[in-house]
């Protein structure tokens, strides 16, 4: 999976948030000193499992909760207790908490209602908005009336509808259906970068964020493991935490022996690894190196040279139709999943259940994890 | 040239609700207020008015003020307690006998309305889906015709020469009338009638949620109809049958209207005795004593009730 | 057993029920309409007693004395009940809320001798320090106002409990101020419940005898009033036509109403199935 940077024309800092707590009732501690800075036109996304937190740093963001320490700037200003009504943000809900009693009109010019705008304005804005999210049809029909897809894109179109300098999103589609959930991405990315708004999205599938984000930072109990563009979180993960919360992964646990500036050599229980980048730390300390499944090559013959293969039983075999997935359990007992593209039409070639087989990998697939 | 003047008042109207609101943010009084007024409502009509009575039936039958219960020995005030009331009604056989009446009929009247109410309520919520809003609302319709009235119909046919015994004597099946108006039979009759749809409706809740699946699954398990009635439907409506007993028992307990419509001189309920003790005797005391006794045995299964509802809850979270 | 004697069973038990639960009103219904000045000895049928209706003029009066203390007690019950529901839901903790929620549930399992005597204690103590007020309609006003705001209470918290929390945060995210999330989203959604908070009170209030009886005063005598004490004395062909009419009334009221709200429901699903297939093709 790689992506080119999403988002629009990255300038100064738009969003800086400095060394934010929050504790509630006096002893849970939801966010745990974080910081970050989103630039402007930036898409960026808070991903962790639930309960990481990463719903109450988006709402303090927004202004529904105070931080118990540390402070939140917007294009400078410190809006840290600006109440929500009063800062150029607006928010998605995750149950896009349309008003029931307005017309899908009504619900994307309650806001601009709000700042009194005049009334030409007001309708000039709200048609744009229906046209953005192509809802013009639909205008004069209360939120029940529309299906659940229509309903995420009104509550888009009202919160873009006041022009805010930051929009977050929560969960923004989460309370879709799988087969819905693909095609709003896109949809989703592709009206934001149209519009130009800078955004913080909070999510709990790594897929989501992977496709929609410029930058993602990976949250657990309150705070940043990792913080760092798609493809970076996905092939180097800096810790076991973020590796296996991202997609699947093996991690085999070894001691380093060689450390050089070009390469690194890690011995682990099955083989050796060669990994083709230099770090810091002395040999003779404790790592793991993660080992995407797609990136392991499997074969019938043994491979040459000493280093990055390892041999086992193939002991269970998982069809998915555009691939199929290898359990290999190796000779110390270890499993490993291996996956294979099945791009060939004659599958002849492929194992069966109880098969010896190879599995072989080039020095720069694995990351090496010192956490 | 209209609409900017407009919007400058908008603006400078918007200004002011802004400084409003911010003062109620630092002093949060909207907050102290949106409590304190609903709290000064109770307890000026709820509190203080069950204190009073408290007070008043510690006091003999002329003292009827706070600062004459207060005597000053050496500078201290000291409150004058008077139990009599409460040792008169426990010496008082009377008394005894017509709070344990009034449980009995209490009792009664919850134990028939479960016995007519939870068949119906199973029928009713195994009937066809289309028809049980419109049976649900001939159960609630009484509700909204006036209680009295109900009460008075029935007088109307259980009275000696009233419709029931006018039809069954002229279609020859009793030659003088039956006694049926100020009996305990009249009694309950008024009573299961009145309270009868307080049983049904929880009932109904609770067995019309009922998953089917259970059903389903101990027939395949070999259980026939009677055995999963008893062992899955009865014990998982046990909400239902609880949340129904206490919505009858507890106003059944102090009920006055009915039994003095439909009760006679030996169907004994408190709420009569405290009616009589206040209006015919005028001893306020006793009335009030009578009351905090009530009161007392009206506490009893509501705790119970709180104790099982939390225990549900905790089992639930 | 077999499934159709089942179903005749439960039938029949039904048809009882509703047949228990009807027969009384019904025969009140059919009797006023009896010319005889025996209630329950039918002579020919006729419209005698609504006649004698007309000139009752103690009825009338207890009529208006009613209808102006429903309306009163179900308007004053809706504004404390929409407080106090606020109260308890939105703030989770503050001192004394376990007293205010028990304080606000207490009229509703306490027996109405007990709430009648114990206001009227109150009043009286009330009246000696400082001289007011004088029994009448007020003080019945604030005892039917005291049991309305407890059922209000209950109404508006089930709405309030059901109602999306998010909904005052998206308005408060649009840049309503608090009052305005209030007056522009939360009113207009409460207002259903209110409408059903001030039909049940106004008929609480209207129906009640006990808490009258209690807090009224000479020259005071609310509808209910009257018929309990005509109805103590024995039978009162009066008692039928009242019944007859307020039945009436109600049943077209309560008729009229459902099926409003069944057309409603229908509507509405109906509306939510066409977007549903609307967004599929
Ligand atoms: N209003 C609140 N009061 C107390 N604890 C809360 C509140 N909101 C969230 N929490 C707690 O804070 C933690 C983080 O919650 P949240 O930010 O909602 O997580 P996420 O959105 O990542 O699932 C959780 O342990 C949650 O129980
Ligand atoms: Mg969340």
């Amino acid at each position: 999976m790689s992506i080119a940077p999403k988002g629009n024309a990255v300038c100064e800092d738009l969003l800086r948030v400095e060394e934010v707590t929050k504790i509630y009732d006096g002893t849970i501690k939801a966010v745990d000193n974080v910081s970050l800075t989103v630039a402007s036109g930036e898409i960026f996304a808070l991903l962790g499992g639930s309960g990481c937190g990463k719903s109450t740093l988006l709402r303090m963001i927004a202004g529904f909760e105070a931080p118990t320490q540390g402070k939140i700037f917007l294009a400078g200003e410190d809006i840290t207790h600006l109440p929500p009504y009063q800062r150029p943000i607006n928010m998605m809900f995750q149950s896009y908490a349309l008003f029931p009693h307005l017309t899908v009109w009504d619900n994307i010019a309650f806001g601009l209602r709000r700042d009194h705008l005049p009334k030409e304005q007001i309708v000039a804005r709200v048609e744009s908005m229906l046209s953005l999210v192509q809802l013009s049809q639909y205008a004069n029909r209360k939120p029940h009336q529309l299906s659940g897809g229509q309903q995420q894109r009104v509550a888009l179109a009202r919160s873009l509808a006041k022009r805010p300098k930051l929009l977050l999103l929560d969960e923004p589609l989460g309370a879709l259906d799988k087969k819905l959930r693909e095609t709003t991405q896109l949809e989703l990315v592709n009206i934001i970068e149209e519009v130009g708004v800078t955004c913080v999205l909070v999510t709990h599938d790594q897929e989501e964020a992977m496709t929609m984000a410029s930058r993602i930072a990976v949250m657990s109990e309150g705070h940043f493991l990792q913080l760092g563009s798609p493809d970076d979180i996905y092939e180097m993960p800096n810790s076991r935490q973020v590796a296996d919360f991202i997609g699947n992964i093996n991690i085999f646990d070894g001691i380093v022996e060689e450390v050089e500036s070009d390469h690194v050599i890690v011995r682990s229980a099955d083989c050796s690894h060669y990994v083709g980048y230099g770090m810091s730390g002395n040999s003779g300390r404790a790592v793991g190196v993660a080992l995407r499944p797609e990136k392991i090559l499997l074969s019938k013959e043994k491979p040459a040279g000493k280093y990055n293969w390892c041999d086992g039983e193939v002991t269970e075999i998982v069809y998915f139709g555009a691939y199929t997935t290898y359990h290999l359990k190796l000779n110390s007992g270890k499993l490993i999943k291996v996956q294979t593209l099945n791009n060939a039409r004659d599958l002849s070639g492929n194992f069966s259940l109880g098969d010896r087989a190879f599995a072989q990998w080039s020095d720069l697939a694995m990351a090496v994890l010192t956490q | 040239m209209e609409r900017s003047s407009d919007g400058r008042v908008d603006a400078v109207k918007g200004q002011v609700m802004h400084k409003i609101s911010n003062a109620l943010r630092n002093f949060s009084a909207g907050r102290h207020l949106l409590i304190g007024v609903p709290y000064l409502w109770f307890l000026l009509l709820a509190l203080v008015p069950l204190l009073i009575v408290l007070k008043i039936s510690l006091s003999e039958m002329e003292v009827t003020s706070v600062s004459s219960m207060i005597s000053w020995r050496q500078g201290w005030p000291t409150l004058k307690l008077n139990f009599s009331s409460y040792l008169f009604i426990s010496s008082d056989a009377l008394y005894v006998q017509t709070y344990l009446s009034s449980l009995k009929y209490a009792l009664l009247t919850t134990l028939i309305c479960l016995a007519i109410g939870y068949p119906f309520s199973y029928f009713m919520a195994r009937s066809a889906k289309h028809l049980q809003p419109t049976l649900l609302m001939l159960i609630m319709l009484p509700f909204w015709t006036s209680f009295l009235l109900r009460i008075y119909a029935w007088k109307m046919l259980l009275v000696n020469n009233g419709v029931i015994n006018n039809v069954l004597m002229s279609i020859g099946m009793i030659d003088a009338p039956l006694e049926m108006m100020n009996t305990p039979f009249s009694l309950m009759v008024g009573m299961v009638y009145s309270y009868l749809p307080f049983m049904i409706l929880p009932l109904y809740a609770n067995l019309s949620k009922l998953d089917l699946r259970y059903l389903e699954a101990a027939a395949d398990l070999g259980a026939n109809p009677f055995k999963t009635f008893w062992l899955i439907t009865v014990p998982l409506s046990k909400a239902g049958i609880i949340a129904g007993a206490m919505l009858v028992f507890i106003p059944a307990l102090g009920e006055y209207v009915i039994p003095e419509l439909l009760g006679g001189p030996n169907t004994l309920m408190i709420g009569r005795v405290l009616w009589d003790e206040f209006f015919s005797n005028n001893d306020w005391p006793m009335a009030s004593a009578v009351a905090v006794l009530m009161v007392l045995l009206i506490m009893l299964p509501m705790a119970i009730y709180n104790k099982y509802q939390s225990e549900q809850s905790g089992l639930n979270s | 057993m077999n499934s159709n004697m089942i179903k005749w069973c439960s039938r029949s038990w039904m048809f009882a029920v509703y047949f228990f639960l009807y027969m009384p009103i019904v025969t009140l219904v059919i009797y006023s309409f009896n010319d005889s000045q025996l209630v329950t000895v039918w002579s020919y049928a006729s419209m005698r007693w609504y006649a004698v209706l007309m000139q009752d003029s103690d009825l009338i009066a207890a009529v208006v004395l009613s209808l102006k203390i429903a309306s009163f007690s179900a308007i004053i019950s809706v504004f404390f009940g929409i407080l106090t529901a606020f109260a308890l839901n939105r703030y989770k903790r503050f001192f004394g809320r376990m007293l205010l929620s028990s304080m606000a549930s207490a009229p509703l399992v306490m027996p109405d001798v007990i709430v009648g005597l114990s206001l009227l204690l109150m009043l009286v103590s009330m009246q000696h320090w400082l001289g007011y007020p004088e029994r009448g309609l007020l003080t019945i006003l604030l005892g039917h106002a005291l049991l309305g705001t407890a059922y209000a209470t209950v109404v508006v918290t089930s709405r309030l409990r059901e109602m999306d929390g998010q909904l005052d945060e998206a308005a408060m995210d649009l840049g309503c101020h608090p009052w305005q999330v209030f007056s522009l989203v939360t009113l207009p959604l409460l207002l259903p419940a209110l409408v059903s908070a001030f039909l049940l009170t106004f008929t609480l209030s209207f129906d009640d005898v006990v808490l009258s009886s209690f807090l009224s005063g000479p020259g005071y005598s609310t509808l209910p009033m009257v018929i309990f004490s005509r109805a103590r004395l024995g039978l009162n062909p009066s008692i039928n036509a009242v019944a007859t009419v307020t039945i009436a009334i109600v049943t077209i009221a309560v008729i009229a109403s459902s099926f409003y709200s069944a057309q409603q429901e229908r509507r509405r699903k109906r509306e939510q199935a066409q977007a549903y297939s609307d967004a599929n093709t």
